[in-house]
């Protein structure tokens, strides 16, 4: 019975988010497109063009999966309905990391494949493209955090905010990292421990983030 | 089983600015209650705790028989909640939030869903954000009642509405006691919604519980005494009289706990007593406040 | 199958409580012979539905008729009209004592002595009959 109403908010979360997935979707697959053809700069363009639909994703899901329905008071709808606090943080989380993974493990497995049949870039730069694409998975995670815990749209915008200002940065930084440029513009793919530790530490993280959001939550003690 | 709906027992919850403190209510079974004050007294806040959806500091709820909020989920399956800051979803239409309702609401009664949109006025392929204020209440009203729920809880549910629309909503509630077994509590400061459909009256002010009893005994106890006092006349404090306002040679008592006796007191006194009158549950209301202010604050 | 409460209007503007005004209209219908006596009425519940009213104040209603001897309530089984034959008729004179009392009230205000009172009664009496069928 519970897992039920836990399912059909779920269910409604996919429901009401399906227009933006499949935005997503084409516009990240309309970025893959370009590169190929032309030169360098269609592949820089296409590049970035690419990022930035899983950038958006990771962060307007969040604020306005989540931070809208509270701010347009459907809280008090939701949690009028026989669930529990933790059960509506269960539903949001789960229903977000789907609703967000399924764009972004499509468009990264077609970059990595592109990469990989077409050598758009060379193959080696495989790790560095997983690198970067895990960045705005993380992103999300801290986005969605602060949304659900803060309770007031500041929060979540702080995130967001933090999130955009530091993607650069650590672009610029991983530039200044010879174990990672170096494999990246060979034609094979090398894992080396600089990237294995990189990338384990983004998953550990946004695993720790998540956890950290659903340690708050079970805190509160008034909900609405 | 205890055959109350609500019970609330010292209740307590501190905010920044305001505190609820040492609340006592009980709603009896198959009996509707309304709950009355003035804007900021604490209704809805004490109903929210009721839901389980604001955790009390101090003091023990229950709730069907379930505490809250440890036991809130089992709770709400038989509890229907509508609140005035309340908001379906702007983007979606009610047919959505009907079939949403109903399959995870065995209880849903599909027929009567359908009635009440006829009666409310409503169609289910309106969207959710074209709908006016006074449609939108119907609208999540029309979600709660369909659901038959054992107990609704209500938090201004004709707040802003036109008569027409106050009417109707009015007449599904009275309905609802059709049943027995099934209870309403409900806030409001429409005091003559609250005086015609209660059977049981509580009042509330900064926080805390001011009465709370059957409607027809508390609207007995009140009089309004219309007294013509010859000059030099004093007039006597008496028991159950709770103020008098005085202008020259008429005076008006206002009883709380009136008997005939309080009368034939002022007559013995020399003031004549023109009219005894029932006074209605808004003056009540006013009276009963500002007395209870004057109290705390001596 | 004409409703049997289709008439009954409780009004927020009456200065009477809710329950007085629910027996008197009860008390009316009796009297007119609208409900005879012996005839079974709404439920407490079901007229609380119908009129849109708490069931406490109409429960409130029934008990006072029913210590009036107007009305009895049988547990399970519901309610009707006492069996007394000539209800209706009693009622009425009950009615008429009510009127006349006011009379004598407002004549006391007024100062008219009892002697006058009953001239101006004969008068009425003179106008009713005189207009014919009993119209005044």
């Amino acid at each position: 019975m519970r897992d039920s109403v836990v399912g059909q908010l779920i269910w409604k979360d996919w429901q009401m988010q399906r227009v933006p997935i499949l935005i997503t979707i084409v516009w990240g697959a309309a970025a893959l497109a370009i590169a190929p053809w032309g030169g360098v700069n269609n592949r820089v363009v296409g590049g970035v063009l690419f990022f930035i639909p899983l950038i958006l994703m990771g962060h307007m899901l969040p604020l306005g999966g989540i931070g809208n329905e509270r701010k347009k008071q459907n809280l008090a709808f939701l949690m009028s309905l026989p669930v529990s606090f933790i059960q509506y943080t269960t539903s949001k989380l789960i229903s977000s990391l789907v609703i967000f993974l399924i764009p972004w493990v499509t468009l990264v497995s077609a970059a990595v494949l592109l990469v990989e049949v077409r050598g758009v870039v060379p193959h080696g730069s495989i790790p560095v493209l997983l690198i970067l694409s895990l960045m705005p998975f993380l992103g999300f995670c801290l986005i969605t955090g602060a949304t659900l815990v803060g309770e007031t749209e500041g929060w979540g915008i702080a995130a967001n905010v933090l999130c955009s200002s530091t993607y650069g940065l650590a672009w610029f930084f991983m530039t200044q990292v010879p174990s990672l440029m170096v494999p990246a513009n060979g034609a094979v793919v090398v894992w080396n421990s600089t990237e294995l530790l990189i990338l384990a530490s983004e998953i550990v993280v946004s695993l720790l983030l998540l956890g950290l959001t659903y340690f708050l939550q079970s805190r509160k003690r008034d909900f609405v | 089983m205890s055959d109350l709906a609500i019970e609330l027992s010292g209740v307590g919850k501190r905010y920044k600015y305001f505190a609820l403190d040492n609340i006592h209510l009980k709603v009896p079974a198959g009996q509707i209650m309304g709950l009355i004050g003035p804007n900021g007294a604490g209704k809805s806040t004490t109903i929210r705790i009721m839901l389980g959806l604001v955790h009390q500091d101090s003091g023990e709820v229950r709730v069907l028989g379930h505490r809250m909020p440890t036991e809130q989920v089992a709770a709400k399956w038989d509890i229907g909640f509508a609140s005035e800051d309340m908001r379906l979803y702007e983007s979606m239409t009610l047919g959505w939030h009907m079939s949403f309702m109903q399959r995870i609401y065995p209880n849903w009664d599909s027929a009567y869903a359908q009635l009440l949109l006829k009666r409310f006025g409503l169609r289910a392929d309106q969207k959710i954000k074209g709908l006016s204020h006074g449609q939108r209440v119907k609208a999540t009203l029309l979600l709660v009642l369909a659901r038959k729920a054992k107990l609704l809880v209500l938090d201004e549910p004709t707040t802003g509405l036109d008569p027409v629309a106050r009417h109707e909503i009015l007449r599904e509630l009275t309905a609802v006691m059709a049943e027995e077994g099934r209870s309403i509590l409900f806030s409001s400061h429409n005091t003559h919604d609250v005086e015609q459909i209660s059977d049981q009256i509580t009042f509330i002010d900064r926080g805390r519980i001011i009465d709370s009893m059957d409607k027809e005994m508390y609207l007995d106890r009140w009089r309004r005494l219309r007294l013509e006092v010859p000059h030099g006349v004093e007039l006597p404090a008496l028991p159950g009289i709770i103020g008098i306002k005085r202008d020259g040679r008429l005076a008006v008592a206002t009883a709380n706990a009136y008997v005939p006796d309080l009368a034939h007191a002022y007559e013995s006194t020399g003031a004549r007593v023109q009219r005894v009158e029932n006074m209605t549950l808004e003056e009540i209301f006013v009276a009963n406040v500002e007395h209870s202010r004057e109290e705390v604050e001596a | 199958m004409y409703s049997m409460n289709g008439a009954f209007v409780i009004s927020q503007s009456d200065k009477r409580p809710m329950y007085l005004q629910i027996m008197e209209q009860m008390k009316q219908r009796i009297a007119v012979g609208d409900w005879k006596e012996g005839q079974a009425i709404p439920s407490i519940r079901q007229l609380a539905v119908d009129l849109e009213v708490s069931v406490i104040t109409v429960k409130r209603a029934y008990l006072e008729l029913e210590r009036e001897g107007v009305i009895v309530t049988q547990q399970g089984k519901g309610s009707h009209v006492a069996s007394t034959p000539g209800l209706g008729a009693k009622l009425r004179e009950q009615e008429l004592e009510q009127h006349l009392e006011q009379a004598m009230r407002i004549a006391a205000m007024l100062g008219i002595q009892p002697k006058e009172l009953e001239e101006k009664l004969r008068e009425a009496g003179d106008r009713f009959s005189g207009n014919g069928n009993g119209k005044i």
